[in-house]
């Protein structure tokens, strides 16, 4: 017998009686503090937030930000003059020199502000860790309330198309494992910038 | 209202003064209260060290000594929470054994207790008998002096007669209730409000090392904030740090509550 | 290589911890303040504790459908091009671990956190067929260097000083010695595991949540060592074991809210990486391991510390384990879920670690999936004193204890006599026999019992 049918057997044999499963929790709905939730949470967790009205304004903040940046991906078709859009990259390793990635995430999270962002938007699985730097661009009215309205999104977009893989993504990479310091910076990105685009704000200035 | 006085073992032996105000206090709050001679332990120093086993002759004589009696009271939370949880006659344990161990759902979670089911429904630790049966309102009682309450564990976290830290729920707390109602009596604070003090039953002598600085911790915490005397529903506790404060000379005393609220 | 501790018991090594009281002090009030974030985390989520009825009660459901489950996400797995292996025991999942190794000609390789790897004592053996592990998640590397097993299992390296982790890195990784700063530090150890992660062509990980309906599995970290590894190797191994499931995927919304706010007090942790494909190129494999967990799962007394999410909470609220430290427990899991988790594994090695506990109660209240635990220490007493495994001498005075307090006459015998005792000949109580007297003083001895005060004041 194998050991999957020993297991299998030894579990039928001993698993308690039928529980049922509760309710699930339903998620929250988006109100007028959502968005300032997000930004309170994931500055909180050492990531910067920016409001603005369009992609546009991302390449000088962006220029400010990261002035010594030599290589930047940037996975959103209006920046094509800040960086690389490869469709494809062949060998993840060839990443291992990239300052800066831009790319786009599904929604964000109030409760934690943390960012949803698959397969197809990283352009490369690694991309998202591997980079020095990390930025990611989302509309700022696509941010739900807490973690069951994100997974009753994600059903909804998994349903379209479904990915091999997908994050979420709070904050830059850190560790506090000395002495409970905490230190941002860890194996993934040091730093996270979240671009939130909101179009009804004015042209003529941005938070 | 004929109240059954249960006394626990080394409050009968080394701290008797606890039994006594216990005793005046329910007097005064108008309970006849009737001391059986015969009882002698709740069994449970035997059942916390896996001895369950052994606790038959405790229990019949539990029982035997406690039946008849409207409430029975100690003042002990961890005592009247093993009697609770625990406490059944000569017949169960058999019958237990054999359905392997699975046992019928009692409401706190414990076995349910046949021949000490009456028991198990009317023993009561001494603070949550005042304020959840007799409902008293006012005491008249005066201690001018700082305190500071220890919140025993099992009392506590088993007997629910203070809110647990760990908890996202309401605060409350039954033994402060009561303090506040003593006159000249000023309550001291704590950093950690409900952490465990280290005595542990066997614990205490098993794991001297931990418990010793668990026990030094918590004195400590009480006397940081002021504490002249240091209170609780369970003497253990108070034994404990007591005798962690006298080897350390401090001048700060533990006081049960009994006595507490029954000073004049 | 790391030696575990089982030689003696927790009492013992509690003692030799105890030694040093200001590294006591230190341990507990680090390890306080991580439990005091979890309790600021979860005092933010005003359903908190409806969360937590939540997730104990989908495990519940995972458990009485176990078999079930898991069947559904080895198919849903399978379909996704996920190679999915059964191992009964430990050997046996250290034995597909290694003949993935070898099937890829491959002598090193690159590890996440993984308790379940630790249980399996994977890293020794590997070491001993020639391969090469690294430890990448930062306070398991500390340990590995060390030659130290983790003494947390969220925090591996919260027992070790800044200035002690700097000698460590000074002597393995050349960073200046005396450089003690957590930043410079951390930043070294980016840099020498960057190019292990860019060398290596095999990782593993653990697996933090596995969801039946979707075959997809999500890892959990901070640092995104995870990640790194997996993203960037050609065989990608995923380790749970059987017991890590939830039903379907909306399910991770309840656990995810309630893992790191338990574990360590933040909302959530950087990473949650949902893995449901290989890359294009890559080979993914899940190993479900058993190593014992089928048949604890048939203990109706203890079949609910299955429903564990490995988040030590339970560990930063016990005051015996901030005070005696993780290596205390001689086990891959300790603390308090470790005291109810390892007696099952090795009844006699383990038999101490449910009396490592005054039973306060702490560990079930902060618990996100309820468990009983600290209900399962006094029954694992029970359970360990009738299959014979408690010392003789307590077992001596335990039945001597209930052969005086069955019997009135006795115990007022002995009452009085043991008072007598300590009041006219202290010395014969209060000596280095009698450990409570260590660093306690004895009760005063009273005139009179409780019960002789009754008698001679009181009508009967």
């Amino acid at each position: 017998m194998s050991s999957r049918e020993a297991i299998l057997d030894r579990i039928r044999g001993n698993q308690p009686e039928h529980r049922e499963l509760p309710v699930a929790p339903e998620g929250g709905m988006a109100g007028a503090d959502t968005i300032s939730q997000f930004v309170s949470a994931l500055e909180g967790i050492g990531g910067a937030v920016y409001i603005i009205p369009g992609p546009d304004h991302i390449a000088s903040i962006v220029r400010g930000r990261y002035p010594e940046a030599r290589r930047i991906i940037a996975g959103i078709p209006q920046l094509a003059a800040l960086g690389e859009n490869p469709a494809t990259v062949a060998d993840p390793h060839t990443l291992e020199d990239v300052d800066l990635a831009i790319l786009p995430a599904h929604f964000g999270v109030a409760e934690n502000g943390a960012c949803w962002i698959s397969e197809k938007q990283m352009i490369e699985r690694a991309l998202p860790f591997i980079t020095q730097h990390l930025a990611l661009v989302l509309p700022a009215d696509a941010i739900v309330p807490d973690m069951h309205a994100a997974y009753e999104r994600i059903a909804a977009l998994d349903s379209v198309e479904p990915y091999g893989f997908a994050t979420f993504i709070a904050g830059p990479s850190k560790t506090a494992d000395i002495e409970q310091s905490l230190v941002l910076g860890a194996h993934g990105p040091a730093s996270l910038t979240v671009f939130l685009l909101d179009e009804r704000l004015p042209e003529a200035g941005y938070f | 209202m004929r109240v059954g006085l249960f006394i626990p073992c080394y409050i009968d032996q080394f701290y008797p003064q606890v039994g006594v105000a216990t005793l005046q206090l329910l007097e005064k709050l108008g309970c006849e209260v009737v001391y059986p001679p015969d009882q002698t332990c709740c069994g449970q120093p035997m059942a916390n060290s896996g001895f369950g086993h052994l606790t038959h002759g405790c229990n019949d004589l539990f029982i035997k000594n406690f039946s008849g009696f409207d409430y029975i009271v100690a003042p002990s939370g961890s005592c009247v929470l093993h009697i609770k949880e625990h406490l059944h006659g000569e017949g169960d344990a058999s019958a237990k054994q054999a359905a392997g161990g699975a046992g019928s759902k009692h409401p706190d979670g414990g076995e349910h207790p046949d021949g000490g089911a009456d028991i198990a429904g009317k023993i009561f630790e001494l603070v949550e008998f005042l304020t959840d049966i007799l409902k008293i309102e006012r005491l008249d009682a005066a201690f001018p002096h700082k305190v500071g309450l220890h919140q025993s564990c099992h009392g506590q976290r088993g007997l629910h007669l203070a809110q647990m830290s760990e908890l996202m729920a309401p605060p409350f707390s039954k033994p402060e209730r009561l303090l506040s109602m003593v006159k000249g009596l000023e309550l001291t604070g704590l950093d950690r409000l409900d952490e465990c003090c280290g005595f542990g039953g066997t614990f205490c002598v098993t794991e001297e090392a931990v418990s010793v600085k668990m026990g030094k911790d918590r004195v400590a915490d009480h006397i940081k904030h002021g504490a002249e005397f240091i209170t609780a529903c369970d003497m253990s506790c108070l034994m404990h740090m007591e005798g962690i404060l006298r080897r350390h000379k401090s001048t700060a005393r533990v006081k049960h509550i009994a006595e507490i609220l029954n000073s004049q | 290589m790391r030696p575990h501790n089982n030689h003696t018991d927790h009492a013992a090594l509690a003692a030799i911890f105890n030694r040093d009281e200001p590294r006591v002090d230190w341990h507990d009030q680090t390890l306080w303040w991580v439990r005091r974030k979890r309790d600021v985390a979860a005092s933010k989520v005003p359903e908190w504790e409806q969360l937590r009825e939540a997730a104990s009660r989908i495990k519940d459901n995972v458990l009485s459908h176990l078999s079930g489950y898991l069947a559904q996400f080895e198919e849903a797995a399978m379909r996704n091009g996920v190679k999915v292996h059964w191992a009964a025991d430990a050997a046996e999942h250290n034995a597909i671990v290694y003949s993935i190794l070898q099937r890829h000609r491959v002598d090193r390789m690159v590890k996440s956190k993984s308790m379940l790897t630790e249980e399996c004592g994977l890293n020794e053996f590997l070491h001993e067929k020639g391969i090469d592990v690294v430890d990448t998640d930062l306070g398991e590397r500390v340990v590995q260097l060390a030659g130290e097993p983790p003494s947390h299992i969220v925090l591996p390296c919260i027992h070790k000083k800044k200035e002690e982790i700097g000698e460590i890195f000074h002597e393995h990784l050349g960073t200046p010695s005396g450089n003690a700063d957590p930043k410079f530090l951390t930043h070294a150890a980016r840099l020498h595991l960057r190019e292990k992660f860019l060398t290596r062509r095999v990782a593993l990980t653990g697996i933090n949540f596995a969801v039946a309906e979707t075959g997809e599995f999500v890892v959990c970290t901070n640092e995104g060592n995870a990640d790194m590894g997996a993203h960037l190797a050609d065989v990608h191994i995923a380790c749970m074991g059987i017991e890590k499931l939830v039903p379907e995927r909306r399910h991770l919304g309840v656990f995810l809210r309630l893992l790191t706010r338990s574990a360590t007090g933040q909302p959530i942790t950087t990473y949650s990486s949902h893995f449901r494909r290989p890359r294009p190129g890559q080979e993914m494999h899940v190993v479900l391991v058993d190593n014992g967990r089928s048949v604890h799962l048939g203990r109706p007394d203890f079949r609910n510390s299955l429903k564990c999410i490995r988040c030590a909470a339970c560990f930063n609220t016990c005051p015996v384990y901030r005070r005696s430290g993780g290596h205390s427990y001689h086990t891959a899991v300790g603390g308090p879920i470790g005291s109810i988790l390892s007696p099952n594994f090795d009844r006699e090695k383990n038999a101490d670690l449910p009396f490592a506990s005054t039973l306060c109660g702490s560990c079930s209240n902060v618990c996100p999936v309820k468990i009983d635990i600290h209900q399962q220490l006094y029954k694992w007493r029970q359970v360990i004193v009738r299959e014979g495994y408690a010392p003789v001498v307590k077992k001596a005075a335990m039945q001597t204890m209930n052969w005086v307090l069955s019997n009135p006459g006795l115990y007022h015998a002995a009452g009085k006599t043991g008072r007598w005792f300590l009041l006219h000949v202290p010395f014969a109580v209060n000596n280095g026999l009698n450990a409570w007297y260590r660093q306690r003083e004895m009760p005063e001895p009273p005139k009179q019992s409780f019960g002789e005060w009754y008698k001679k004041n009181k009508h009967e």
